[in-house]
């Protein structure tokens, strides 16, 4: 079973003709990943990587999905055929996933384009987005029941399966392999030096995300877990965590309620920042929202309900090994 | 970018939260003639630095006459406050207060919308405010009007909205006896990303907290990255630090995880810098010349994970290019792996060969965590 990314997973990468979304669009047909068409406002009609460029999201859509409907109707006209029309457009819709490649200043309108049309997966690779603008895209997604990984995502990977962005770059098949660990990381280069040290331990990867390392997250650690704790091919987490934010207690509070219970090990970096002075990350207003959250404080209360705390990143692949 | 005092108060101004009438003096102004100016009796001389406990920490002097001012102000410029460097003062008049109030908007990262946080009970450190005394408010971004009914608290959601800040604070939140409400001190943390539709950010002065003022090099870092709003291959992040260690890391995450092993290793960071993205050559290069210009240097760690795109051959030429000129003599220690990783070993042997660098360089095979402890065994030969 694969999280987030199939075989039957449809790309639609918006702002694709700039050169961050060529190069990822190349990147993940490399990978066998299936890129659709892309999204660039007025440059309908060129072709990026020999998949076509439209004008708006909804056109995009409208041709995958006629596609496929066409396909469909083939399908109903057999003797089995029970599937309705509309529930068959809502099945394809499902497997659509748009990766946002648009610069910062163009990211909400692209990002809330993607919802309005109810793209349920969506990967905002795009960082220094405002914060503003971000939270604004979360309201909307929320609503809409939409999943957004990101913002400052570099991606995610199902070995074997497929990747949406770079995750790998053009080393990705010497540093990933189908297996049962599930990685999740905060830093996008650390998505890869993780999973490299998994893959140097003799292990392999089910499916590794890097949620970004914004202050909002659109998908958590802990909503990944549950995605993890149902997927059958992930037998062990492994996290890469860094200093601030209070998303680590979301994790606690899984557990606690055995929402998931697969062995987990995570490596929380930044504990040189006690070198500077208190108050150079967030003061009064943040502290009080994150009450009592400091680094040892989130080892402590994760240490509590059973998750393996490693004192280096490389140790999570030793702690993780024997779950494998 | 975090605010002081006087500017956040400038902003709660422009959105119509009333504060208190007051100068802004900075060293070598005529301080008495500012507190004459402002025409009032009892003043409040508040030093203006970048974190809190200013109170506490004797930040904050109450005066009645222009010696008491004047006398306040050079002790506090002479001091540092809980490490901060006190950039300025605030003269104010004092407020008759009747009750001291707190309100804030900052994002809470579990529900992923602002908060509005309101207490009666302010005036002192917030956190020492019990739970049940705090009043919390959920918003929604999309909505420009609140529906709480609290003195300020539209005013503050205007400011937090138009002005792209991640976090306001007014604390305390003074009711006078004549029954206005009027903020006495400002918290403001704008949002960095913003800056691209904020041009009047441009004017304010340069900061860090790093108790002092930013050194040359920290500045210097800055401008190779000028008229870039966004995201294409910065030059990164420098801040300078007491150690004889310099350092070039690649990635957020790796440099976080890094600094950490570092000083397991027993070794002192010169600095901590980040470059990400895919830096041109000339940016690295310039980045390198100010890393390795800070005197008393003992080493030189370049460490990264493996790159997703970084182009490892050319982020390494710009370092190859400052090595040339610099050729240091203390032990050098790479760690990389990435795109273009086998072009860019060999331009940093070269490069060592021909300046006779004490260099040693490590691939994916050897983790970035192993490679402090290679370096601190160097060093200590």
């Amino acid at each position: 079973m694969d999280i987030l990314i199939s075989k039957n997973t449809k790309v639609l990468v918006q702002g694709i003709t700039g050169k961050e979304g060529a190069k990822a669009t190349k990147a993940m047909l490399d990978y066998h990943t299936n890129v659709v068409a892309g999204v660039t406002p007025n440059k309908g009609g060129q072709e990026v990587e020999g998949k076509p460029v439209f004008n708006s999201v909804k056109e995009a859509l409208a041709v995958i999905l006629n596609e496929a409907k066409r396909s469909e109707e083939f399908l109903s006209q057999l003797p089995n055929g029970q599937r309705s029309f509309a529930g068959a457009q809502d099945d394809n819709l499902k497997n659509v996933v748009s990766a946002i490649y648009v610069p910062p200043f163009a990211a909400k309108a692209a990002i809330l384009e993607a919802i309005d049309n109810n793209i349920p997966l969506i990967n905002v690779i795009i960082e220094r987005i405002p914060i503003k603008d971000t939270a604004y895209c979360l309201a909307a997604a929320k609503e809409k029941n939409v999943r957004i990984i990101g913002p400052s995502s570099l991606g995610l990977i199902s070995p074997g399966v497929g990747r949406i962005g770079v995750v790998g770059g053009p080393l990705v098949n010497e540093i990933f392999q189908p297996g049962s660990i599930g990685i999740i990381s905060r830093s996008g280069g650390m998505t890869n030096e993780l999973s490299w040290q998994i893959r140097r331990a003799g292990l392999g990867q089910s499916t590794v995300v890097h949620v970004g390392g914004d202050l909002l997250l659109g998908t958590t650690y802990a909503d990944l877990l549950k995605l993890f704790e149902a997927d059958q091919q992930t037998k062990a987490v492994v996290i890469f965590g860094e200093h601030g934010g209070s998303y680590e207690f979301e994790i606690a509070e899984l557990i606690k309620n055995k929402k998931y219970t697969k062995p987990l090990a995570i490596y929380i970096g930044g504990k040189f920042v006690s070198l500077f002075p208190e108050g150079m990350n967030i003061g009064h207003a943040g502290a009080i929202v994150a009450r009592g959250q400091g680094a040892e404080e989130k080892e402590k209360v994760l240490s509590a309900v059973g998750v393996m705390i490693a004192d280096n990143y490389e140790t999570l692949a030793e702690l993780i090994k024997p779950f494998a | 970018m975090n605010l002081y005092e006087f500017e956040g108060k400038n902003l709660f101004a422009k959105h119509g939260i009333a504060t208190p009438h007051s100068a802004v003096v900075r060293r070598g102004d005529d301080f008495a003639k500012a507190y004459n100016d402002l025409g009032i009796k009892n003043a409040v001389v508040k030093a203006q630095v970048l974190s809190g406990k200013r109170g506490k920490n004797n930040g904050i002097r109450f005066c009645a006459s222009s010696d008491e001012v004047s006398r306040a102000c050079d002790e506090l410029f002479a001091m540092n406050i809980r490490g901060q460097y006190v950039a300025a003062i605030l003269i104010e008049e004092k407020l008759d207060v009747a009750e001291e109030h707190y309100l804030s908007i900052t994002y809470d990262t579990n529900k992923k919308q602002p908060m509005l946080i309101y207490s009666v009970q302010g005036g002192m450190e917030i956190e020492d405010v019990p739970e049940e005394k705090l009043q919390k408010y959920l918003l929604d971004i999309r909505q420009e009007k609140i529906e709480v009914d609290i003195s300020c608290a539209q005013e503050l959601w205007n400011c937090f909205l138009a002005e792209d800040t991640r976090q306001v604070e007014i604390n305390p939140l003074i009711k006078t006896t004549d029954g206005r409400f009027v903020a006495a001190d400002a918290k403001v943390a704008l949002d960095d990303d913003a800056f691209y539709r904020h041009e009047e950010w441009k004017n304010f002065e340069p900061r860090t907290m790093l108790g002092r003022l930013p050194t040359e090099r920290e500045l210097a870092v800055q401008k190779i990255d000028e008229g870039e709003n966004y995201y294409r291959g910065t030059a990164g992040k420098y801040i300078e630090m007491d150690g004889d260690i310099a350092i070039l890391f690649s990635g957020g995450g790796a440099s976080i995880a890094n600094m950490d092993s570092l000083i397991k290793a027993g070794l002192q960071p010169a600095n901590y810098t980040e470059y990400s993205g895919i830096p041109p050559r000339e940016k690295v290069y310039q980045l390198t010349k100010i890393v390795l210009s800070k005197p008393g240097l003992k080493g030189l760690w370049i460490a990264g994970g493996v790159a997703n795109f970084t182009n490892i051959a050319e982020t390494f030429q710009g370092i190859a290019d400052a090595l040339d000129e610099i050729k240091p003599s203390y032990p050098i220690v790479v760690r990389r792996a990435g795109p273009f990783e086998e072009e860019g070993m060999k331009l940093m042997k070269d490069c060592a060969e021909r300046n006779n660098l004490k260099m040693k360089l490590f691939g994916k095979d050897t983790s970035m965590s192993e490679t402090a402890a290679i370096l601190a065994g160097m060093i200590h030969v």
